[in-house]
């Protein structure tokens, strides 16, 4: 099976969702360890960013 | 972690692939024979089974918890978004609705024209292969969810397992009392509820994964999904309101 068939088959057709994603959980990856003040306030903030990819993946333009 | 949501989870997530399954499987058996039909299934679900006992296993075994929480996280995430997104399209009018009943026609005219085509596999043959690959394909996600649901413990993989045996034996009970293709289940509904779910999921363990503290440890999913919930809810509002010019390409 193709590479792009597996990632079509777990994330769909959307481009910006994924890469939402992967920001986010960069994003997190970072707050986590170099903070000044690590909390749940990260929690918040991933959830956050997790719904903007959502939307933006919702309103992705047809190329 | 809540068994109960993790057990109804698995259970919707299960019941979606199932129907997508059955769907097929009806239509083999209509058009070719029910023996062709039950033993590509039946040896389909063979075939998934000593997959998940020898993979199954293994991938929980060999993996870092941090890293195997924060994978399967993310790959719940992006699951669960995609399903999520499509049901979003949907509800706000920018893809067409998914119709059970249509593709079950579509399935019957594939299968009835490929009778008298030359070079093609016998009916038994070409009815097990359809049945087989669709049980297959779709026992197949039911397994991964299983697998990453019940990743986290024993006790997760149990009310997994569960709630995908339940959601089986539900509808493939339903369907074949029914006798007909399971049209009336809501399944946007049910796949938008289940995207949310998955989305949940995968966000918090993929968060605890990266080192995230939640705010009320196990508890901060119901949060969490009410949030989603929130979100997709606006989201289709939006969506409805839109211009055409930011259609999909879904």
């Amino acid at each position: 099976m193709k590479l792009a068939a597996i990632w079509a088959f777990i994330a769909g057709d959307s481009k910006r969702a994924p890469l939402g994603v992967a920001l986010a959980v960069a994003l997190i990856f970072a707050l986590e360890r170099w903070a000044p003040q690590a909390g749940a306030w990260i929690g918040a903030l991933f959830v956050a960013l997790i719904g903007a990819a959502l939307v933006a993946g919702v309103f992705e333009r047809a190329d | 972690m809540n068994g109960w949501l993790l057990g109804s989870t698995a259970f919707l997530a299960s019941a979606v692939e199932a129907v997508e399954a059955l769907t097929i499987v009806l239509a083999v058996g209509v058009t070719r024979s029910w023996r062709s039909a039950l033993s590509g299934a039946g040896w389909a679900l063979a075939t998934l089974a000593a997959i998940v006992i020898v993979l199954g296993p293994a991938i929980v075994a060999y993996l870092p918890f941090a890293a195997l929480k924060t994978a399967i996280g993310i790959f719940l995430l992006l699951f669960g978004l995609a399903w999520l997104r499509k049901a979003i399209l949907r509800y706000s009018g920018r893809k067409a609705l998914r119709d059970e009943t249509a593709m079950y026609v579509r399935q019957l005219s594939v299968l009835g024209g490929a009778a008298g085509a030359a070079g093609l596999p016998g009916p038994d043959r070409l009815g097990f292969i359809t049945a087989y690959n669709a049980v297959l394909l779709e026992g197949l996600e039911v397994a991964l969810i299983v697998l990453t649901f019940g990743a986290s413990s024993a006790l997760a993989l149990r009310w997994a397992s569960l709630g995908a045996a339940l959601a089986a034996i539900v509808v493939v009970g339903l369907g074949f009392a029914l006798r007909v293709p399971l049209r009336r289940v809501p399944e946007n509904a049910l796949k938008f509820t289940v995207g949310i779910m998955l989305t949940s999921f995968g966000t918090f363990w993929s968060g605890e994964g990266l080192g995230v503290v939640w705010w009320r440890g196990d508890w901060s999913l119901p949060l969490i999904a009410a949030a989603f919930a929130a979100i997709s809810g606006a989201t289709v509002a939006a969506a409805r309101r839109a211009p055409l010019a930011a259609r999909s390409a879904a």
